[in-house]
């Protein structure tokens, strides 16, 4: 990706990297204030993640985030980008390279769309037709049609909006990138979309994300690491959504992540994460004695025939009747219910399993063949397993489909 | 520009015609200005000022209350105010003392159409801003659309709505002092007849004129500040 | 009791009277309850002509320093809190006294003549536009204002770039509204010696004859609107984006 202007060389980084983030003691205090709104925070973001600070209100966050491009000064201690101090750069400057998307978004209603992506490139100096150029790409990036470029933010939906305010903090390749409660005034369904989407972009562009939000279910979803803060920025437990679901550090944290909290490891994992029971295939046509024989194994887990076709697809479940005839017949007693995929949510698995009151539904794969057998019971055992801590997929390789 | 003393001096004349009758060039003798006189102008300026403005806001009062609570003909409420502004006094003055007549009963109602638009639109706007759920809170609550205009929108609309009648006070007020051109006295007569008052005297009536506004200005807006509820006045700047 | 000036002016005409001919029909002039002298009107539309012009200066002038005036008191009051209550106030009180007045008031400063004129002129608009200015900027959305702050924009770069444009609409209505009391207000220059299209309504026996009134009221009516429209022009030109969004 092409890099910003050079006006200033106190950058060490190609502008194209993205860049950790170091807070060193970092402490704010306003003038006036008892206690410090942020105490002595120290935390490192690795780059290229995403580190969601999430809290109740008044509990710092906000202000944590802003000091990193000094929107809020820093009384004492320091942050550190790709290892040089923030203290120490002119704010203005400091600025223009960390790219920064706020709630209520903030485009300038007199600029065209264009214009307002293209901002912060004006102010460095960039040439009109790269900046144009820049904004067209950017565009497309996010997701919206190049036409839009001439239009007014007045004349965009507030998702819309939202888009273009992530494409305009994009513009000059930022080496990290602030987002306050983006989402935040974007109806649910948008809401929902826009994660998606950013997770999407995120997994192309892999920037360093400083993301702060109220709504833990956000955190989990977008978070590689998640530090959960009380007042004063205090970091009660800064680990990866899997570890905070599993193992909160303490009650503060337990009762912030939720009492559900194992259904929300389960909004984490696929089908395909677990490993499934399997069920004695029947084929059409088969020999029923031979099945009866597999079911006589020992070490079978599932009790229960499932018949398939020359494919292995599922039809459904044998019973006792069906077997008490030589060969076995193309139509099963027992209907299939529900019939799970490999890709499938884990969370949305189980509320199938759940509803239609199934004790196993086959899962199969995209060409719909037999993978293997899911039940309540596979589910819980793989929570209470310490195989399930190590498993976790980054942000961006979660379901979020 | 003069030097300061003889602005003084000039000050200093015309403080002396406000207070003591003074010898005049033209009336052979008889003596101008003083204390009575000058009472007496201003009286008569504030006694034809309070008439029209009584009759603008009998006229433009209501229709401007009514056309805001009604949210209806917004396009005649601003017009008919922008173009108020518009209107140069002299030109009406001297029509009217053409073309109608001379004296107080002719003046008055033009000197109220001077004051009908500022009193028309803030009257509609002042209404028109008044918080719509309130309203309809008060219509929910069972209040007739009069009553609501008498206690909701109203007292909500009084800081918008005064500043429309202290500015159609101000402007009748200032136009009333080229009325002697229309026959009828006010303090315009000292600024107006240089020859007959001099120097002393046109400076006078200019500071006498001045002074009634500002006064006329701070009372009505102390009346202002009686009338708005104190929940109102968090609210402004 | 008539003034001594409308006597004056009643003499002047009577004169006339005596003076005409004997042909039974009176001049239109003469004749103080005609609404209307075509002829007349006809003939002497020249002598419209420079005091048409004095007052355009008067009217552009006073706008012009009026506006930089206020413009530079807002953007003052803008950045400094504490100074709005008293701006806003002396404004206000110089809105108030009456332009006649405050012409005599400046006589002994600033003498007869188009300067006393403009500075009264200018001084009246300074409340309207201070005020509007005021507004306009402080609508501006301040999600606006800070994310330009965290995109790097300096804070002059904001007031220029971001506020101030923003703030055009309001301006400009205040400038509309000051331009439309400010032609009105011109008339009453005659007084202070300025000339304009008050010497056709005061001034040798104009008082009594409609018919110049008329014209010279309705020329300043007029330049009153074609300066509104000539605004509303500059301010759907400066101003795009609104037009889009109402689309």
């Amino acid at each position: 990706m092409p890099s910003g202007a050079s006006g200033s060389e106190t950058q060490s980084q190609s502008s194209s990297e993205a860049s950790s983030v170091r807070y060193e003691e970092a402490t704010k205090c306003y003038p006036g204030a008892s206690e410090p709104a942020v105490d002595a925070l120290t935390l490192e973001v690795p780059a290229g993640e995403i580190c969601v600070l999430v809290g109740p209100s008044g509990c710092g966050k906000t202000t944590a985030m802003r000091m990193v491009n000094r929107t809020v000064d820093i009384t004492s201690g320091d942050i550190l980008i790709g290892g040089s101090s923030v203290r120490e750069r002119e704010p203005a400057q400091l600025r223009r390279e960390i790219g920064y998307v706020i709630q209520q978004i903030g485009l300038f209603p007199h600029r065209t769309i264009s214009e307002n992506i293209g901002a912060v490139p004006q102010l460095l100096g960039w040439k009109k037709e790269r900046t144009r150029e820049r904004s067209a790409e950017l565009l497309a990036l996010v997701g919206l049609d190049p036409e839009l470029g001439d239009r007014y933010p007045a004349q965009l939906s507030g998702g819309q909006q939202q888009r273009v305010g992530v494409a305009r903090a994009l513009a000059a390749d930022p080496l990290v990138m602030l987002m306050d409660e983006p989402f935040g005034a974007i109806d649910p369904i948008n809401r929902e979309r826009l994660q998606n989407e950013f997770l999407r972009l995120q997994a192309e562009i892999r920037k360093t994300v400083l993301f702060v939000t109220h709504d833990i279910d956000e955190a989990i979803k977008m978070g590689d690491r998640i530090a959960i803060m009380r007042e004063g920025g205090r970091v009660q437990q800064y680990a990866t959504p899997a570890e905070l679901l599993m193992a909160p550090a303490n009650e503060f944290v337990e009762d912030f992540v939720g009492a559900d909290r194992a259904l929300k490891r389960l909004a984490l994992m696929r089908v395909a994460d677990i490993n499934l029971w399997e069920a004695p295939l029947a084929y059409v046509g088969q020999a029923t004695a031979e099945v009866r024989a597999k079911l006589a194994a020992p070490d079978v887990e599932i009790p229960y025939p499932l018949l398939v076709d020359g494919e292995r697809r599922p039809l459904g479940w044998l019973s006792e009747r069906d077997l008490e005839r030589d060969v076995v017949p193309a139509q099963a007693d027992s209907p299939l219910g529900p019939v799970l995929e490999l890709a499938d949510v884990m969370r949305d698995a189980l509320a199938d399993l759940l509803q239609h009151e199934s004790q196993y539904a086959p899962v199969v794969d995209h060409r719909g063949r037999i993978a293997g057998v899911l039940s309540v019971e596979i589910i819980s055992e793989f929570l209470a397993s310490p195989q399930a801590k190590s498993d976790e997929h980054s942000a961006v390789e979660r379901p979020h489909d | 520009m003069s030097a300061p003393y003889p602005l003084l001096a000039s000050f200093g004349g015309a403080i002396e015609f406000i207070f003591t009758p003074q010898e005049s060039n033209v009336t052979g003798g008889k003596k101008v200005g003083g204390f009575d006189k000058v009472v007496e102008l201003m009286l008569k300026q504030l006694e034809v000022t309070a008439l029209a403005l009584a009759l603008a806001l009998i006229i433009a009062l209501p229709i401007g209350l009514w056309l805001g609570h009604r949210g209806k003909g917004e396009l005649l409420a601003i017009g008919i105010g922008n173009a108020g502004r518009a209107i140069p006094e002299l030109a009406l003055i001297a029509l009217v003392a053409a073309l109608i007549g001379v004296g107080l009963l002719n003046l008055t109602p033009a000197l109220a159409v001077i004051g009908i638009p500022p009193i028309l639109t803030n009257a509609y706007t002042g209404v028109r801003q008044v918080d719509r759920p309130t309203v309809d809170a008060a219509r929910g609550i069972g209040m007739t659309e009069l009553e609501i205009i008498r206690r909701v929108e109203l007292p909500m609309a009084i800081p918008t709505v005064m500043g429309g009648i202290r500015g159609a006070a101000i402007a009748i007020l200032a136009t009333a002092t080229i009325a002697p051109l229309a026959g009828v006295e006010s303090l315009g007569d000292f600024i107006i007849n240089e020859n007959v008052y001099g120097d002393n005297g046109v400076l006078a009536g200019a500071l006498l004129v001045a002074l009634m506004a500002l006064a006329l200005e701070g009372s009505l807006a102390f009346l202002q500040s009686r009338l708005t509820s104190d929940g109102l006045k968090l609210k402004t700047v | 009791m008539t003034s001594p000036g409308l006597l004056a002016a009643a003499g002047q005409v009577g004169e006339g009277f005596f003076h005409e001919r004997s042909s039974g029909t009176l001049p239109c002039q003469a004749r103080t309850s005609h609404l209307f002298c075509f002829d007349w009107a006809r003939e002497n539309i020249d002598r419209y002509g420079t005091p048409t012009v004095q007052h355009l200066e008067l009217v552009v002038f006073s706008l012009l320093l009026g506006f930089a005036v206020a413009f530079v008191l807002a953007l003052l009051a803008h950045r400094t809190r504490w100074l709005r209550p008293p701006l806003l106030a002396s404004t206000g009180v110089l809105y108030t006294i009456p332009s006649i007045a405050f012409f005599f008031l400046l006589l002994p400063i600033t003498g007869r003549g188009r300067d006393t004129a403009i500075i009264v002129l200018a001084a009246y608009t300074l409340q309207i536009i201070y005020r509007n200015t005021m507004v306009g900027l402080d609508n501006v959305p301040e999600s606006a204002k800070d994310a330009a702050r965290g995109m790097g924009f300096t804070e002059r770069q904001i007031l220029w770039r971001i506020e101030l444009p923003l703030a055009t609409p309001e301006i400009v209505a205040g400038l509309r509204i000051a331009s439309l009391s400010t032609v009105a207000i011109a008339t009453l220059a005659v007084f202070a010696g300025a000339g304009g299209l008050g010497t056709q309504i005061y001034g040798q026996g104009n008082l009594t004859f409609p018919t110049t009134i008329i014209i010279a009221g309705g020329i300043a009516i007029l330049m009153a609107l074609a300066l509104d429209i000539m605004l509303l022009l500059v301010q759907r030109l400066t101003t795009p984006w609104r037009k889009a969004a109402a689309a």
